[in-house]
C-alpha cells in the first residue's frame, strides 16, 4: 500500500501571528498512498500547518517541497494546481446548488457552457469514488445529510485531481454510521495511491485509518510514528506534554447546596438523557470536542437551544427557559464561545458594554444615569482588572484577553446566581488566561455557580472543581477534578471505548 | 503643540473623540461652502437666499434625523422617505380641503405617517431586509399619492395652515425651529435614554444585543415609526408652504437624505453616530444644492455632484475605518 516515496516534505516551518508563535520549526512529510494522521491539542498548530499547505497562509520561514521541488504557495489556487486539495473544518458546500454544481464549483472548466447532462457525466466518477453513486447529482445539497455533504466535499477535492487531500476533522459533526462511510472512502482513496492528511481529535480513528501519525504540541512537531508500532501511552504523553500548573488558582472550599439540577435532559446535540448537578461556589467543567454534547447542556440551560425533554431545577424551582431573556431574568448569565459575534459591542464604549445586561439598573425614569453607569462600569472593571481610564474607549480596540474580560464581566452587573461560559479563554493569550482563571475562581468563592465548556483539557483540569466528560452526544463520566488524571480525561473525550490504562484514581 | 501631544496621548478609539472630529470637519466644510459661495455667487449671501437655504435644509434635515436612527439601528436606509413625505402632504391637503380643523388635520396626518412607518418597522423587525421592504413600500406610497391626488394639485383651499409653512417667528422659518428642536430631541433620546442606548447597542451588534436580553426588533420598529413621523412633518410643512400637495413634491429627497447621513459620517455598519451629524450633513447638502441652483446647474448636473459627494464620503470613511481597525 505504501510505496515509500515521499511526495511532500516540509522542513523547519515557522509561522507567527503578531506576538504569538503558531509553528516553530515544524517538520512534516507525506508518502504516496498513505493516510497521515495529524494530532495535537487545541492551539497546537494543526490548523495553521494545513492552512499553509492549502495556500491560505504563508510561512515566515522554512521550505516546502513537492516531489523534491521547492514550492511556494501564494494562493489556494496555486496549491490546488500543485495537486493539494483542502476540505476545511466547516462544511463549505452551498446548499442551494446541486450536488454536481457543488463538485464543479471553482474548478477548471474547458467548456464555457454546462448543461445538466454534461455536469452529471463529469461528476459521475467522483460520486462513485466517494460511494454516492445512488445519489442524483441534480439534488440540491441542502437535502443531503451532513455525512453526504461531507462526502460531496471530498468528491469536490477529487475532481481537482488532487494527489494530496487534506481533511480537517471530517467526522466532527457526524453520527457513528456516517463516520464509517467517510472512513471507508478515505481508505479507498489511499488504496488508489492518493495521500491523505487526516486532522482529527479522535484517537480511535487514528488506529483504524492512519498509516502514520504526526503529533504537534505547542507549535512543535515530533517524528512521525508508524501506527503499527504505536503505543497509546506514548501517544497521550506526547499530546499532553508538561503542564502549566501555576496557571491555575488554588481551589476553593468544598461547595455547598445545589443551585442547578439537570435531570434526564435531552436537547439538540445530546444523544442520551443527561443529568448533572451544579452547586453554589462550584466550577463545573464540561470537557469534550466539537459535537460531543458539552456545549449542548450549556445552550439548553441558557435558553439558546430548545429543551426536548427532562427537567431543570434552579434553586429548587422548575425552570425551562424559552429565551436568553427568560434565563437572564432568572439569574442565569451566558457567555458564548463566539465573542466577536455576540459577546461584545465592538464599536461601543467599554462602559456601555459593561452596563448593557444591567441597563435597567442604571436607568432612572427611562433616562440613563451617567453617575450610576460610571459607578457600575467602574466596579466591574476594577474587579476584572480592566483599565478604568479606558472605559470610554471602544471595546473592539482592546486585546483579545481584555475583550474577554469585558464579555464576562458585563454579566456581573445582573448579579447572576449561575454563570455559563463556553470556551472561557478562546483567543486569549497566556497571561490574560491566568487572570481570567483567577477571576472566575474568585467569583466562585463568592458563591457564584459556574459551568463552563472547553476543548482545552488543561483548562478543564486546572480550573474545575468537578469534571464532566462528553463524547459524541453523551455524558461519559462525572468526577471531582483532583481525581481525574489527564490521561483518563484525554481518553474520555477522544476514545472512551479504549481499554482503560490510566483510569480514575 | 501642547494640544497635539494631548490628543496623541489619548487612548485610541474614544468614540466621543472620533465623532467630535467628524462633526468639526463637517462644520468647517459648511463654513467653507458659505464663504466660497458668498465670494463667487451674487445673491448667495442675501437674507432672502439664506432663508431659502435654511428652509430647504430644515426639511431635508428633519427627514435625515429620522433616517439617522434607521442607520444607527443597523438597518442601513429606508428608501420610502420621499414617498411617505409626498403621501403625507397629500393626506394633509385632503384633510384641510375637507374642512377638518388644523389640529385634527395635523394629528391625523402624523398618526397616518407614524402608522405607515410602523408597519414597515414591524415587517423589518420580523427579520425582513430593510432596503427591500422600504423600496416596496415606497412604490406603494407613491402609487397611493398618485391615486389620491389623481396626479393633480390638491389645493388646501384654506390658509389656516399657511403659517406653518411660511411663518418666521423671531425671523427664523417655522421649519427651522422644528428642525433645531427635533435635532436636540433626537440627540437627547439617543444619548441619554434607555431606549436610545438599546437602539445604539442593537445597531452595534444585533447578535450581542439579543444575547444580552435586549428586544432586537424594537429598535427597527421604533426607528421606522419615528422616520414616518419625520416624513409626516416634512409633508405637512411643504403642503402648508405651497398651499397644495402634488405627487411630484420632494423629488430627490431620498438621495439628499441618504447623502446627509453619509456625509455626516454615520457608520453604515450601525451603532455609531449621532443625529447631529445627519443634521449638519443636511445643511451641507442644502447649501451645495442652493449654490448649484444659483449657478444654474441642471437637475442632472446637481444629482451628479451629490452622487460624487456621497461616493467620496463613503470611500473616505471606509478608508479611515480600515486604517483604525
Amino acid at each position: 500500500m505504501i510505496n515509500g516515496k515521499t511526495i511532500l516534505s516540509m522542513l523547519g516551518i515557522e509561522k507567527r501571528y503578531g506576538s504569538v508563535t503558531a509553528l516553530q520549526g515544524v517538520d512534516f512529510s507525506l508518502r504516496q498512498g498513505e493516510v497521515m494522521a495529524l494530532l495535537g491539542e487545541n492551539g497546537a498548530g494543526k490548523s495553521t500547518l494545513v492552512k499553509l499547505l492549502a495556500g491560505l497562509e504563508r510561512p515566515d520561514s522554512g521550505t516546502v517541497a513537492i516531489d523534491g521541488q521547492p514550492v511556494r504557495f501564494r494562493s489556494p489556487h496555486q496549491s490546488l494546481h500543485a495537486g493539494i486539495a483542502y476540505a476545511s473544518q466547516e462544511l463549505s458546500t452551498i446548499g442551494a446548488l446541486s450536488v454536481a454544481e457543488n463538485i464543479c464549483l471553482g474548478g477548471d472548466s474547458k467548456s464555457p457552457i454546462w448543461t445538466t447532462r454534461k455536469l452529471r457525466d463529469r461528476v459521475k466518477p467522483y460520486l462513485e469514488a466517494v460511494g454516492l453513486r445512488d445519489i442524483d447529482s441534480r439534488t440540491p445539497v441542502d437535502q443531503l445529510s451532513v455525512a453526504q455533504r461531507q462526502l460531496v466535499e471530498i468528491a469536490r477535492l477529487l475532481s481537482r485531481n488532487a494527489r494530496i487531500l487534506i481533511l480537517d476533522e471530517p467526522t466532527a459533526a457526524l453520527s457513528d454510521v456516517e463516520i464509517e462511510k467517510v472512513k471507508d472512502v478515505v481508505k479507498a482513496l489511499a488504496r488508489e495511491g492518493r495521500s491523505i492528511i487526516y486532522v482529527t481529535h479522535r484517537l480511535g480513528e487514528v488506529f483504524e485509518l492512519a498509516d502514520r501519525v504526526t503529533i504537534l504540541r505547542n507549535g512543535q512537531s515530533f517524528e512521525p510514528i508508524d501506527v503499527e508500532h504505536l503505543d497509546i501511552d506514548v501517544l497521550i504523553e506526547r499530546l499532553l506534554g508538561r503542564r502549566l500548573e501555576q496557571m491555575f488558582p488554588t481551589r476553593g472550599a468544598s461547595p455547598n447546596e445545589v443551585v442547578l439540577e439537570i435531570e434526564n435532559l435531552l436537547a439538540p446535540g445530546l444523544t442520551t438523557p443527561t443529568s448533572l448537578k451544579l452547586r453554589k461556589g462550584e466550577i463545573l467543567g464540561l470537557a469534550g470536542h466539537l459535537g460531543s454534547g458539552a456545549n449542548a447542556i450549556i445552550r439548553a440551560v441558557a435558553g439558546v437551544a430548545p429543551q426536548y425533554s427532562g427537567t431543570i431545577h434552579l434553586s429548587g424551582d422548575a425552570f425551562s427557559p424559552r429565551s436568553v431573556h427568560d434565563a437572564m431574568n432568572r439569574g442565569i448569565a451566558y457567555c458564548s464561545d463566539d465573542r466577536k459575534r455576540d459577546g461584545i459591542f465592538a464599536v461601543r464604549r467599554i462602559a456601555e458594554n459593561l452596563s448593557a445586561p444591567a441597563i435597567d439598573r442604571v436607568t432612572v425614569g427611562g433616562l440613563i444615569s451617567a453617575r450610576r453607569e460610571t459607578e457600575l462600569a467602574g466596579r466591574l472593571a476594577a474587579f476584572f482588572d480592566i483599565d478604568g481610564g479606558r472605559l470610554d474607549s471602544q471595546a473592539g480596540k482592546l486585546s483579545g484577553g481584555n475583550q474577554q474580560k469585558v464579555a464576562l464581566g458585563k454579566w456581573l452587573g445582573i448579579e447572576p446566581s449561575v454563570l455559563l461560559v463556553e470556551e472561557p479563554t478562546r483567543g486569549v493569550d497566556i497571561g490574560a488566561r491566568a487572570e481570567i482563571y483567577r477571576h472566575l475562581r474568585t467569583l466562585a468563592d463568592h458563591g457564584l455557580a459556574i459551568m463552563f465548556a472547553s476543548f482545552d483539557n488543561q483548562e478543564i483540569l486546572g480550573l474545575s472543581d468537578t469534571v464532566a466528560t462528553f463524547f459524541r452526544g453523551r455524558l461519559v463520566r462525572v468526577a471531582p477534578s483532583d481525581r481525574v488524571k489527564p490521561e483518563a480525561l484525554l481518553r474520555d473525550v477522544t476514545h472512551p471505548e479504549a481499554p482503560s490504562v490510566g483510569d480514575v484514581a | 503643540m501642547i494640544s497635539k501631544t494631548i490628543v496623541a496621548s489619548l487612548p485610541h478609539g474614544r468614540i466621543s473623540e472620533v465623532m467630535r472630529r467628524r462633526t468639526i470637519i463637517l462644520g468647517a466644510a459648511a463654513m467653507l461652502l458659505v464663504l466660497v459661495g458668498g465670494a463667487t455667487t451674487p445673491g448667495f449671501l442675501t437674507l432672502d437666499n439664506l432663508l431659502i437655504v435654511i428652509r430647504a435644509a430644515s426639511i431635508t434635515g428633519i427627514v435625515a434625523l429620522g433616517m439617522s436612527y434607521i442607520t444607527i439601528s443597523g438597518n442601513l436606509f429606508a428608501l420610502s422617505a420621499e414617498e411617505l413625505a409626498v403621501l403625507s402632504a397629500c393626506v394633509f391637503a385632503w384633510l384641510m380641503r375637507s374642512h377638518y380643523d388644523l389640529a385634527t388635520g395635523l394629528v391625523l396626518t402624523l398618526l397616518f405617517a407614524g402608522c405607515a412607518g410602523g408597519i414597515q418597522g414591524a415587517i423589518v423587525a420580523r427579520g425582513a431586509d430593510p432596503i427591500i421592504t422600504t423600496l416596496a413600500f415606497g412604490a406603494l406610497f407613491r402609487g397611493l399619492a398618485s391615486l389620491v391626488s389623481n396626479n393633480k394639485n390638491i389645493l388646501l383651499e384654506t390658509d389656516a395652515a399657511q403659517w406653518l409653512g411660511t411663518g418666521r417667528p423671531l425671523g427664523i422659518p417655522t421649519q427651522s425651529w422644528a428642525f433645531a428642536i427635533l435635532t436636540i430631541a433626537a440627540w437627547f433620546v439617543l444619548q441619554r435614554t434607555r431606549f436610545g442606548r438599546r437602539l445604539l447597542l442593537t445597531g452595534a451588534n444585533r447578535h450581542a444585543a439579543a444575547a444580552t436580553g435586549l428586544q432586537v426588533g424594537q429598535a427597527s420598529l421604533v426607528a421606522l415609526t419615528l422616520l414616518g413621523l419625520c416624513c409626516g412633518i416634512a409633508g405637512i410643512s411643504a403642503a402648508s408652504q405651497f398651499g397644495l400637495a402634488v405627487a411630484n413634491l420632494f423629488t430627490g429627497l431620498n438621495i439628499d437624505v441618504i447623502a446627509a447621513v453619509l456625509v455626516g459620517g454615520i457608520s453604515l455598519r450601525g451603532g455609531l453616530g449621532t443625529p447631529v451629524q445627519a443634521a449638519l450633513g443636511a445643511i451641507l447638502i442644502a447649501l451645495l444644492e442652493n449654490y448649484m441652483l444659483l449657478h444654474s446647474f441642471t437637475s442632472g448636473q446637481r444629482m451628479l455632484v451629490v452622487g460624487c459627494l456621497v461616493a467620496a464620503a463613503t470611500l473616505g470613511f471606509h478608508v479611515i475605518q480600515r486604517r483604525h481597525a
